[in-house]
């Protein structure tokens, strides 16, 4: 059965307007907020602003690191929910169509279209990204940049793979780390990941 | 949901997702948190005031777009009352004003997302942690009483992060 992303995308809409009587929206086995996306773009650039140019490589880490353990916890939570028993699990066929039902759901949140291109089992996902918000959020503000912006689908790419290759949760975060060789916010036409296994599972 | 019609507010176009026409995303506590603590961890007091300082220019934005809307909505104690709801419909907690001016005042939170957040992946914490709600609570202020940007300024002194019954921020002018 193919992922109907439509589906999972009215589920989680509706569900963001549930909110427990502390305020608080729980959905998929997580607790949810909707914020402006200025907040997250401030944070990252001003971020790597004050750790500086020498220490770039550094900072980038850092917030990919951050993304990719919130979005093994977050997705782990999700694939454990009795939404996605109910609702993505049926269309799942094979192991690797979890990826698909991960960026349907991802795309509900606001994270953007994610598209599949290549997926090694094991091995290599590769993904573009249509409607994250780092990349223009960049441009917004800054010329054209040497290096690439998203990185918090760098963490969420490796996530997936980490969640569905790697050992069992919560031993498996960062077996898989990826990198974005192309990015809008470089003036290229699109936003490509490419998450693959790391020599050693060692980014801490 | 009083006074905001919700279903129009958030609203999609394409692959993003807006709130009162302007971009958001919707994130979980595991996120939210991390970031937290990653700024805390690498910058120490710098990252808390770059937490205060992005919540508080996203809530300002924010909140003058969603008022812009509701021109109805004109007085302090309905502004007030507004900015509450819109706290809660995002799923960012309970926020009660209390004994507002327009020099100050006293802010109480009974629960919210950081804290939830926060407890459940790191327990309880030393030090006041709610930035991300001092940055929001400036923010909002200044739009509700006309003020410009970075007027206020916020203070935590009771915090749930840290055990105890409920946040508590003090409100007051910059000097």
């Amino acid at each position: 059965m193919a992922i109907d992303g439509n589906k999972i995308l009215h589920v989680v809409m509706e569900g963001s307007k549930i909110r427990d009587e502390k305020g608080i929206i729980p959905i998929f086995g997580v607790y949810v907020n909707l914020f402006f996306v200025d907040y997250y773009n401030h944070l990252s650039f001003e971020f790597m602003k004050k750790l500086g140019a020498e220490r770039e490589a550094e900072a980038a880490m850092l917030l990919v690191q951050a993304a990719q353990e919130c979005a093994y916890a977050t997705f782990q939570g999700i694939r454990n929910s009795r939404e996605w028993e109910e609702i993505v699990e049926p269309m799942l066929d094979v192991k690797e169509d979890q990826i698909l039902g991960f960026a349907a759901v991802a795309n509900a949140l606001g994270w953007g279209e994610m598209k599949v291109k290549a997926l090694v089992p094991e091995e290599k996902l590769v993904m573009h990204v249509n409607g994250w918000y780092e990349a223009p959020g960049y441009l917004q503000f800054h010329d054209r940049s040497n290096s690439s912006k998203c990185y918090g689908i760098r963490g969420v790419a490796g996530a997936f793979m980490d969640l569905v290759y790697g050992e069992t949760y919560p031993d498996g975060c960062f077996t898989f780390w990826a990198e974005e060789p192309f990015c809008l916010a470089k003036g290229d036409d699109c936003c490509e990941f490419i998450a693959r296994k790391t020599p050693q599972k060692n980014h801490s | 949901m009083r006074h905001i019609d919700w279903n129009s507010e958030l609203v999609r176009d394409g692959h993003g997702l807006f709130l009162s026409g302007l971009p958001i995303a919707m994130h979980c506590h595991h996120y939210s948190i991390n970031l937290q603590k990653t700024l805390e961890d690498t910058l120490g007091t710098q990252g808390v005031e770059l937490l205060v300082e992005a919540a508080e220019r996203a809530a300002y934005a924010g909140f003058r777009s969603f008022l812009s809307k509701y021109s109805r909505i004109k007085g302090v104690k309905s502004r007030l009352e507004f900015a509450s709801t819109l706290y809660q419909n995002c799923g960012l907690g309970i926020i009660h004003f209390q004994d507002m001016e327009s020099e100050g005042g006293v802010v109480m939170s009974p629960s919210s997302h950081h804290v939830t957040g926060w407890l459940a992946k790191h327990g309880r914490r030393q030090t006041p942690g709610c930035h991300f709600a001092r940055g929001w609570i400036a923010g909002v202020l200044a739009v509700i009483y006309d003020r410009p940007f970075h007027y206020y300024i916020v203070e935590e002194t009771d915090c749930k992060m840290s055990r105890q019954e409920r946040c508590i921020f003090h409100v007051r002018e910059r000097a």
